[in-house]
């Protein structure tokens, strides 16, 4: 990292919910720092935390202890700072792919024409022109995903979350997205945090890699990866630090 | 059409097939429903009027109509009462469905009275009504609004209260405020169950109205009923259940243009 200038910080994130008859801990004593514009996955294997703890960052859930902090100010709740990326969508369908997009700028009061001004560069951005009009139900997963992308660039936050946002694509549309991440990435310069349990996905994407353990998660170890972009898949390196990783990494039940 | 026929593929003759099949089943079953009325008039000592005899009935109605109106004016005038009823009921319904299926504290105070006047039919109110507002013009749509109330607050608060949790974080992700979650999220992404409540309501009208208008009055469908059946003029009833029949898949046709209209998501895929 040419800019090690810490965004976001976790103190000692818990979370745990009451069940039935028990207390189910998802994520224990999570403390991790976030650099400015660095784009770091925090990969770990199914159902272990990962979607609680981005959901944490984002304001959704309250942990049960541990606090957030963004540039050095603690934060309670969500945050317009902070945009997120949906692993199921969550795209409105009874709004056209405009309407969703331009949702933050809607709530934020902005006026119509304005709205409509900064939305058209995000759209141009992911390649959804012609499609303005759409509803979500006629477009593909691809670009329903490209829409959700949008939307959560438009409101401008200056750290994204993405929680597994490829995890129901084919693989040849995941490939094409990744690319399309890095390029958005490139393109606007903001701190983006992507959750997957795809290990390749992770190395292929980051400039970091927090892994964590199974159930209840906690961090095992960060991975700098300072492979060069756009990275081959069948690198030598690239190999090899997958076998390190993966050597690493708990399976999941 | 010679070369379309070469070109289809098997698939595509039996998906064309059957298209027109699903074309002629409803027609067939309208035909055997005539058939049948003709088979049931013409039995020996029957004294179930024909269709013929149904048809006359209309013209001579035309001609002399009852109580100074005709057939289309009677069923005008039992619209109009329906039509009153269903605004009145669909703006408040919607507002106390969206009230209690929101705010839980209101959910908490309303929710038991409601449910048990719920499960008293609006016929159960006549005897009241009666006493209170006679016969008028009042009672009878005071009665098709309760009856029409009811599907549309239960469904209302139904799809309020149900609201995906996935689209209200979206909200919470961009800071919106409770009246923003409620207008931008909560009401558009119920609008399918408040339309279920809409649909269920209109066909609720026109049933009561027709009761209404069969306990007392002088004009409407409902009336025609009641005037065939104390003079013996089985064919004028059989006219009125006719016109109800045609009358109330006319609206059912309706109120899902108007759906249509107002959630087009809903038809596209």
């Amino acid at each position: 990292m040419d800019n090690n200038k810490i965004k976001l910080k976790l103190e000692n994130i818990s979370q745990s919910y009451i069940t039935k008859d028990n207390v189910f801990t998802a994520v224990s004593g999570v403390s991790l720092e976030v650099y400015d514009r660095e784009f770091l996955v925090i990969l770990g294997p199914g159902r272990c935390g990962k979607s609680v703890l981005l959901n944490m960052i984002a304001g959704i859930e309250k942990p049960v202890d541990g606090s957030i902090f963004l540039d050095g100010e603690k934060i309670n709740g969500s945050d317009e700072r902070i945009g997120m990326v949906f692993q199921k969508l969550a795209l409105m369908p009874w709004k056209t792919v405009i309407e969703n997009i331009e949702f933050g700028l809607k709530l934020k009061g902005m006026n119509k024409k304005t709205r409509r001004e900064t939305t058209q560069k995000y759209i141009e951005l992911v390649g959804l022109e012609g499609f303005e009009k759409s509803y979500p139900n006629q477009l593909s997963g691809g670009m329903k995903q490209r829409v959700g992308i949008a939307r959560a660039y438009t409101n401008s936050p200056e750290i994204l979350l993405m929680d597994e946002p490829f995890g129901q694509l084919d693989a040849q549309t995941r490939y094409a997205m990744q690319d399309e991440v890095l390029r958005v990435w490139d393109a606007e310069k903001r701190t983006v945090i992507f959750v997957t349990n795809n290990l390749e996905e992770a190395l292929y994407l980051a400039d970091r890699i927090i892994l964590l353990s199974k159930c209840p998660a906690h961090v095992k170890e960060s991975y700098d990866i300072n492979l060069p972009r756009p990275r081959n898949t069948t690198d030598s390196d690239f190999l090899h630090l997958r076998k390190l990783i993966s050597d690493n990494t708990d399976l999941a039940l | 059409m010679q070369k379309n026929n070469v070109v289809m593929s098997e698939a595509e003759r039996k998906s064309f097939l059957l298209n027109k099949i699903y074309k002629i089943l409803p027609i067939i079953s309208v035909v055997l429903l005539i058939l049948l009325w003709f088979i049931a008039a013409g039995a020996e000592n029957s004294n179930f009027p024909s269709p013929q005899e149904v048809f006359l009935r209309f013209i001579t109605l035309q001609q002399k109509p009852i109580k100074e109106f005709n057939l289309f004016q009677h069923i005008w005038i039992s619209l109009i009462r329906v039509f009153i009823a269903l605004i009145v009921s669909w703006i408040i319904g919607i507002a106390f469905g969206i009230l209690i299926g929101w705010n839980k504290k209101a959910n908490a105070l309303f929710s038991p009275v409601f449910t048990a006047f719920r499960s008293v039919p609006p016929l159960a109110w006549v005897p009241l009504m009666t006493m209170w507002f006679g016969t008028g013009e009042f009672p009878k749509i005071l009665l098709v609004f309760m009856g029409a109330l009811m599907p549309v607050v239960v469904n209302t608060q139904s799809g309020i209260a149900n609201v995906a949790k996935m689209y209200l974080d979206v909200g919470t992700i961009f800071n919106a405020n409770g009246k923003q979650l409620l207008i931008e999220i909560a009401i558009p992404s119920s609008l399918d169950a408040i339309f279920a409540g809409i649909r269920t309501s209109t066909s609720a009208a026109w049933m009561v109205v027709l009761a209404a208008e069969m306990l007392g009055g002088r004009s409407g469908i409902g009336f025609l009923i009641v005037r065939g059946m104390n003079s013996g003029d089985y064919a004028l009833c059989l006219l009125s259940m006719v016109c109800i029949g045609i009358v109330g898949a006319l609206l059912a046709i309706m109120t899902k243009y108007l759906e249509r209209l107002v959630c087009p998501w809903t038809i596209i895929k």
